[in-house]
């Protein structure tokens, strides 16, 4: 046996035997593979997409510019495309991406939802789930902390070589560590590699923006995934120390990953709904048209700005002609207002919702895993909706530069009024800065208290199961 | 013979604690799902988007329009399926564009990334794990004390006792898997809950399949079990997982994105000039209340006109997009049937009503009606019209009927997984000739 430490010699032994073990060379070669294709795959995807959008923002801005002369009202109408731009990390985790719409249309008037769901395209199929970094990650490595540690020590117990183990004087503690370590060496032969293959594909897909600052949300993923990898080593050790056979160890652990990765999700959020219901589609679109529907007419519009043209409420140095254009631009402010406040209602519904989900992580550990490695990774909701919000303050940006000129000219419909290039150029093109990573994880401290909640109860249980545990 | 081991196994069976978890986990689960699907199914409301205030022809065909609600699946409480993600309604307009405009779909993104816990999520994942669970040790345990020497002593076929076995296993989770759902969509037709049905039970004979040709191995029964959970982890959650990612990768679906940058790039021009002509005439009429009903109908034919043109280019784009996409699809379909969970959850999901075939036929029966109510309301919006309350009440009225042609599309993907279960059973059975005692 190694001289040093009894621990030492207890991990060197398990892992040793581990690795001389055919079956989990197969299974850790195998999740490699898997891991590997995940990468290269979810990088090439992910390079391809964020490449189609910048094109296409790219061409958007040559066709706003290059649209020719016409009124600025008309050039409202004529709208502008803006693009979901495509985050470096969601090559390891896609997150919510293939559920959000990759598109806003930003035009006069209305104000719309993202459009076009790549899930709507997939086939349902896909609805099956797809492998992804994060998939293997959250769900397939568990499965293999599980085979390393589900006979730590109901195996010994069963070969009845525990005892005498401790026999030999070795603290219950050495033994732990011991297990412990010996459980991980083998678990980390498996993540360092594929760490580093990640990184490299990560570093050499570098997308549109290669200053992007991924590093430390690439590194938080990293935290994130060896924390929840722990939490299994310390459930698979508490639990073999505790069940009646390595089988019964076995099918309790299996049963506990199942529920983890396959049922607390839908079953989360089927609570989150039912508590905190949001609209239907039609719901939705009833209640801004019912709103819009109490407004007055354009005419009636029209006609109660010129009365108040004729009271003298604005300046002297406004001519009727305005009267018109006062009335776009105070309409314009109301749908816009109805819009924003409906929108705001309908992803506040989804936060409500989001954080109901995120309080079922204290019954599922790899459900708050799950939560982080979205908002680090940048696909979550979180992120969405300040995408969202960014494209409606760019909206009525670009509304506000183009109303705002018909104001100065003063004429709405005279159509011999048209700008051409120099007033688009006045207009900026949409720059959307992802927040950083402090914000990302400060949207889910819900989810990192709850996984180092978890971190902290897998040790605890443990190390309480040290002392109960049946030698026979 | 085999009805006689049947029963006997049956009564073995019952008295076993592991199988009486295993039924009621899978009973329990199975209730639970289907109360969550009627409880979804109920909440599926309409909402009534207001009457329009003008009797304009153009208020009534276009501003407002017609609005067609998807009514809900006729088991969409069985299998939620794609029905968070397809619109849930359209918008139909008298128009040449924006003749459809489909709805938006607010499902929370999280929810639809997250799916449903309905019956066919237990039927899909959970039912195949239990089919093994308990029937991983069908002979290796006997055989390993000695009692299978016992039986066989008797006067019956070792291949008669393992019939015996399975049957019982088979009926003991084929009862609850086959009257639950039943029983939660008991409005259905008949026909969409045959087809159902016997997609289940197909499935189940796949897995039964598979775990008789493992038992025939004659490995010990810890062996099995780990060989059956290890074939389930491959063929329900990897194998589908995977093959998404080399669909997603070899056949990927094209970019709305794209498209979007092109429809607009092919419809610029007329888009321009069109509205440069409705300018002039604005200008040449420069209060819009009193253009006359003449200046009116001279604005609806310029808009007209331009509609088409747009509508013309717009054509060669969309068709084009919409060909790519259905021949990805038909690429991407392919490759699923190397797995028999995506089989099983297509031809689940057709049946349910909730996967792409009822939504298609919708759209096609949405595109027929607004033919119609462009038939109707055209004329009338070229000529300026204001509508009587008769010709708004006589206008096209929309009535989607379900019918139950996708049961004539699943049968072939049943048909495949019943040859596939018969043939995987009758190769367990075959095995078990060289089983050593």
């Amino acid at each position: 046996m190694t001289r040093g430490p009894a621990f030492l010699a207890i991990a060197v032994k398990d892992a040793t035997e581990t690795w001389r073990d055919g079956r989990f060379r197969w299974a850790a070669g195998l999740l490699f593979l898997l891991l590997v294709a995940a990468i290269a795959g979810g990088a090439q995807h992910q390079s391809r997409i964020a490449q189609q959008h910048a094109d296409a923002q790219a061409a958007e801005r040559d066709a706003w510019l290059d649209k020719g002369d016409m009124n600025p009202h008309a050039a409202a109408h004529y709208g502008a495309f803006v693009f979901k731009p495509v985050q470096p990390l969601s090559a390891i985790d896609p997150g919510l991406d293939p559920f959000l719409g990759v598109f806003v249309f930003l035009e006069a008037h209305k104000q719309q939802l993202a459009r076009h769901r790549p899930i709507e395209d997939a086939a349902p199929t896909r609805r099956l789930g797809l492998l992804t970094p994060a998939t293997a990650a959250l769900v397939l490595l568990p499965l293999l902390v599980v085979s390393l540690t589900f006979s730590s020590f109901a195996g010994e117990r069963d070969q009845g070589t525990l005892r005498p183990l401790l026999a030999l004087g070795i603290s219950r503690w050495s033994l732990l560590l011991g297990k412990a370590l010996g459980a991980m060496l083998p678990l980390i032969a498996v993540m360092i590699p594929a760490a580093i293959v990640a990184a490299a594909f990560v570093f050499f897909n570098r997308p549109a923006d290669p200053d992007a600052p991924i590093g430390a949300r690439a590194f938080g993923l990293l935290l994130v995934y060896l924390a929840h990898a722990l939490v299994w080593t310390g459930a698979g050790l508490a639990v073999s120390a505790r069940a009646r056979s390595q089988a019964a160890a076995l099918v309790v652990l299996l049963a506990l990953w199942f529920a983890n990765a396959f049922v607390m999700p839908p079953l989360a959020m089927a609570i989150a709904k039912a508590i905190s219901p949001s609209p239907s589609a039609m719901q939705f679109a009833a209640a801004i048209e019912n709103e819009k529907a109490k407004w007055p007419d354009w005419d009636t519009r029209v006609d109660r700005v010129m009365e108040r043209f004729l009271d003298g409420e604005f300046e002297s140095t406004m001519a009727p002609a305005n009267v018109e254009v006062v009335a776009l631009i105070e309409s314009e402010a109301a749908e816009t207002a109805l819009y924003d406040r409906h929108f705001a209602d309908l992803f506040s519904a989804y936060a409500g919702q989001t954080e109901i989900y995120e309080r079922a992580s204290i019954m599922s550990p790899t459900l708050a895993a799950r939560m982080l490695s979205m908002a680090l990774a940048g696909t979550d909701d979180a992120h969405d909706r300040e995408f969202a919000a960014a494209a409606g303050r760019y909206r009525s940006q670009m509304l506000t530069t183009l109303n705002s000129e018909l104001a100065g000219a003063g004429r709405l419909n005279t159509f011999d009024y048209v700008r051409g290039r120099d007033l688009w150029e006045k207009v900026p093109p949409f720059d959307y800065e992802v927040p950083g990573v402090a914000w990302a994880v400060s949207q889910r401290l819900a989810s990192m208290f709850a996984l180092a909640g978890w971190l902290a109860i897998a040790a605890l249980a443990a190390v309480a199961s040290m002392s109960s545990m049946k030698v026979e | 013979m085999i009805a006689f081991l049947t029963r006997h196994e049956w009564k073995l069976l019952a008295t076993n604690e592991v199988v009486r978890i295993v039924i009621a986990v899978f009973g329990a689960a199975l209730v639970f799902a289907s109360l969550l699907g009627v409880a979804r199914a109920r909440a599926e409301d309409t909402a009534a988007i207001p009457i329009a205030r003008s009797m304009r022809a153009d208020a009534i065909a276009n501003e407002r329009g017609a609005v067609l609600v998807m009514p809900p699946a006729p088991m969409a409480s069985l299998a939620a399926g794609q029905s968070d993600v397809y619109p849930g309604y359209l918008k139909v307009t008298a128009r040449n564009v924006d003749a459809l405009v489909t709805g938006d779909q607010v499902a929370h993104p999280l929810a639809v990334a997250s799916g449903h816990f309905d019956v066919a999520f237990v039927i899909l994942f959970l039912y195949p794990l239990l089919v093994f669970a308990i029937s991983f040790d069908l002979t290796a345990g006997e055989r390993d004390r000695g009692t299978l020497r016992m039986v066989l002593a008797q006067p019956v076929g070792l291949r008669d006792v393992v019939a015996g076995k399975m049957i019982a296993r088979a009926v003991l989770l084929g009862v609850p898997v086959i009257v639950i759902p039943i029983l939660a969509a008991s409005s259905a037709a008949p026909p969409l809950l045959a087809a159902w049905t016997a997609a289940v039970v197909a499935y189940g004979l796949i897995w039964h399949g598979i775990a008789l040709i493992v038992n025939a191995r004659g490995w010990n029964a810890a062996t099995n079990a780990l060989v059956l959970a290890g074939i389930w982890l491959l063929f329900a959650i990897v194998g589908p997982a995977t093959i998404n990612l080399i669909i997603d990768l070899r056949y990927p679906m094209p970019s709305r994105v794209t498209a979007a940058v092109q429809a607009r790039a092919a419809t610029q021009e007329a888009t321009v000039q069109g509205n440069r002509e409705l300018g002039q005439f604005l200008q040449d009429h420069p209060t819009s209340s009193n253009v006359g009903r003449e200046g009116m109908r001279q604005f609806a034919m310029l808009q007209a006109a331009r509609d088409r043109q747009i509508a013309e280019r717009l054509q060669a784009v969309e068709t084009a997009f919409e060909e790519q996409l259905q021949r990805q699809q038909r690429l991407a379909a392919w490759l699923s049937v190397l797995s028999p969970t995506m089989v099983a959850q297509g031809v689940l999901l057709e049946t349910a009503g909730t996967g792409r075939t009822r939504f298609e036929h919708f759209n096609a029966a949405a595109g027929r009606f607004q033919a119609e109510w462009k038939a109707y309301f055209e004329p009338r919006v070229l000529d300026a019209a204001t509508l009587t309350a008769d010709e708004v009440r006589d206008a096209p009225k929309f009535n989607y009927a379900d019918d139950h042609s996708v049961t004539r599309e699943v049968a072939l993907p049943i048909a495949g997984m019943a040859i596939a279960g018969v043939i995987l059973v009758w190769l367990g059975f075959r095995s078990y000739r060289g089983y050593e005692l």
